[in-house]
């Protein structure tokens, strides 16, 4: 199986068996998930359909197959999702909540179809600013999830990744998002859900983003930090979430990210770590999972090509940190 | 367990089900197994009619059972348990059974500080907690939930809140989660107030007897070296410590690579101890971490 889907980077034939990436077996893999509706595993997991259709989009992109989803039906799912107020549900007739309009939004500036959202639904790109920017909270400049108000720096990120996408960052205060970040900051150099929460390679990722987002990457103690997340990868090449926890594949992508952000990306042993994401391919049915001989899903597929991405593994196309 | 059925259910013959409308959304059809599907149907029907009853609750239980992700349903429970003025005990005991079947949701947590808030007393939720630690001491969920509870109901000077702490890092001096509880008990709550000097002197007394027992640990050397930080003392503070786990004239018996982090930082901080810094930093990438070797060459670099 050849890999001639990237931009014109050669030498993959010369990989050992052991590093290579199946791609046409994930982009196989991701094009039949939506087609298992008979499964009890599919509508178990609708409350992340969207978020896994952005999943299986960005996979597909990354891996140079951006056309493998039908563009006018993904749209069409979109739209579906879309409430009245301008926030986005998970799926059709599931409450709007910031994480599903987020990806909502992240699938539309991946296709690149701002203007085909405006065609369907005049005026939908301010009412879904509007609908993110509604939810920060005046007094700490954090963001809830929703209309209950959970709040966790996930939604922060979240909220400042998609205005920004949209370019309507300014209708909320960054200053005071930015302040409630620093709130977050921990003894151990990294960052948690929320002020005194323990740090974690996840939440460090939201952080370090929207701060990478505001223009504020001077707040951060980029060298104590830097030292944290690369003490994140193990003997084994992965890399884990917390201090004393196992590895798991999801982590490539947020400890990496982060990392790239902080131009520090070289202070983990790459070759290692590329080497346990392959470990964790299926190679005959696609998919990768959380560690080696696990079942596979959509989110690990998408953060270890992400990861394989950011460690410029052959072929792949080049992903953005943020 | 027999699947629960609706329609020739007589307490339920007044309500028209809706089915799910998935016509001409090739991405969106979704097949439901028949149980799923029709609890969902009655659901949209007493939703759209807003109904807050106990028949209700007991369909939200139904649904929550089989898919407890669906935030949708969370979200009407609360609504249906405020508009019956139903008793909230009785939902925390519900809910410390079901939580033990979901591990790993976020939903649940919510619901319940929602709950814990309205009702206005922690009682009862430690061993609540205990019994969630049990099946996994490192549960991030839990743990949030329990700072909630320390900052809900003022608990950061309470001695069994610390006392409690002492006892899950006892269990597992690597409990990373345990550690940064006692830190957020300690200070968390005191912003940028100084600590007091004898609280200081605990914290560091602890954390040393900590590494003590297991050299070889990232999370109760980082508790010792943020208490250090957070109190503005110098890192040279530790230097006698972290000679008794490494010393450079010894490089074979280095029982532990934070200790010889921390030497190499306090080195650092002496233009006169440069080359002693550098022979830290070396054994760090060669022989005791060298997976991280371009950090610490990166960190030699600096010296240069």
């Amino acid at each position: 199986m050849a890999l001639v889907s990237g931009p014109g980077r050669g030498g993959v034939a010369e990989l050992p068996a052991e590093m290579r990436l199946f791609v046409d077996k994930h982009v196989h893999y991701i094009q039949s998930l939506d087609s298992r509706k008979d499964e009890l595993e599919y509508w178990l997991t609708e409350h992340l359909r969207l978020n896994g259709l952005y999943w299986g989009l960005t996979a597909l992109h990354l891996l140079g197959h951006p056309d493998a989803l039908p563009r006018q039906g993904i749209l069409d799912f979109v739209c579906s999702c879309l409430h009245e107020n301008g926030g986005i549900g998970a799926a059709p007739g599931h409450d709007a909540h910031m994480l599903y309009t987020v990806s909502g939004v992240q699938i539309l500036a991946t296709l690149d179809a701002f203007a085909d959202l405006e065609a369907r639904v005049p005026g939908g790109r301010q009412k879904i600013a509007k609908y993110i920017a509604d939810l920060q909270d005046p007094e700490t400049g954090t963001f809830a999830g929703d209309e209950w108000g959970e709040q966790d720096t996930r939604f922060l990120y979240g909220a400042l990744n998609a205005l920004s996408l949209m370019g309507q960052l300014h209708l909320v205060n960054v200053d005071r998002a930015v302040a409630h970040i620093q709130s977050c900051a921990n003894f151990d150099g990294g960052y948690g859900t929320s002020p005194g929460a323990e740090s974690h390679s996840g939440q460090i990722f939201t952080c370090v983003a929207a701060l990478t987002i505001a223009g504020r990457l001077d707040l951060v103690d980029q060298d104590k930090l830097g030292a944290w997340l690369s003490e994140r990868q193990l003997k084994n090449g992965g890399l884990n979430g917390r201090p004393e926890k196992k590895e798991d594949v999801c982590y490539s992508w947020w400890v990496l990210s982060s990392l790239a952000m902080l131009n520090k990306l070289h202070w983990i042993d790459g070759e290692k770590l590329a080497a346990f994401i392959l470990q964790c391919q299926d190679t005959e049915l696609g998919g990768i999972a959380d560690r080696p001989g696990d079942m596979v899903d959509v989110f690990h597929t998408v953060f270890g090509i992400a990861g394989l991405s950011l460690l410029k593994y052959p072929g792949l196309v080049e992903v953005d940190p943020i | 367990m027999a699947p629960t059925f609706y329609h020739d259910d007589p307490k339920w013959s007044n309500i028209k089900p809706i089915p799910q409308n998935d016509t001409a959304r090739p991405l969106a059809a979704i097949a439901y197994t028949d149980e799923y599907s029709e609890a969902m149907s009655y659901l949209r029907a007493v939703m759209a009619k807003n109904e807050y009853s106990h028949r209700v609750l007991g369909l939200t239980d139904h649904i929550i059972s089989m898919n407890p992700a669906h935030y949708t349903i969370w979200l009407y429970r609360f609504k249906v348990l405020s508009e019956l003025h139903a008793d909230l005990r009785e939902e925390i005991a519900w809910l410390n059974v079901t939580a033990l079947k979901h591990l790993k949701n976020y939903q649940i947590w919510h619901h319940r500080q929602t709950v814990i808030d309205k009702l206005g007393s922690p009682e009862g939720e430690a061993d609540f907690i205990a019994t969630m630690l049990q099946q996994d001491t490192k549960n991030y969920h839990v743990w949030s939930y329990r700072q909630f509870l320390v900052q809900r109901f003022g608990l950061f000077d309470d001695e069994g809140e610390l006392k409690w702490t002492e006892g899950m890092i006892e269990e597992d001096v690597r409990n990373n989660s345990a550690w940064n509880h006692r830190y957020f008990l300690v200070f968390g709550g005191k912003g940028e107030q100084t600590a007091d000097k004898a609280i200081v002197e605990r914290e560091l007394n602890y954390a040393k007897a900590a590494i003590k027992k297991a050299p070889q640990n990232q999370s109760s050397w980082n508790y010792l070296r943020g208490v250090v930080r957070r109190n503005k003392l110098p890192t040279s503070t530790l230097k006698d410590f972290a000679l008794e786990f490494a010393d450079i004239e010894k490089p074979d018996d280095v029982t532990s690579s934070y200790a010889l982090d921390t030497l190499a930082d306090i080195y650092t901080e002496y233009q006169s101890k440069r080359e002693e810094a550098k022979k830290a930093l070396d054994l760090l990438a060669t022989r005791y971490d060298p997976v991280r070797a371009h950090y610490w060459n990166y960190r030699k670099r600096l010296l240069e």
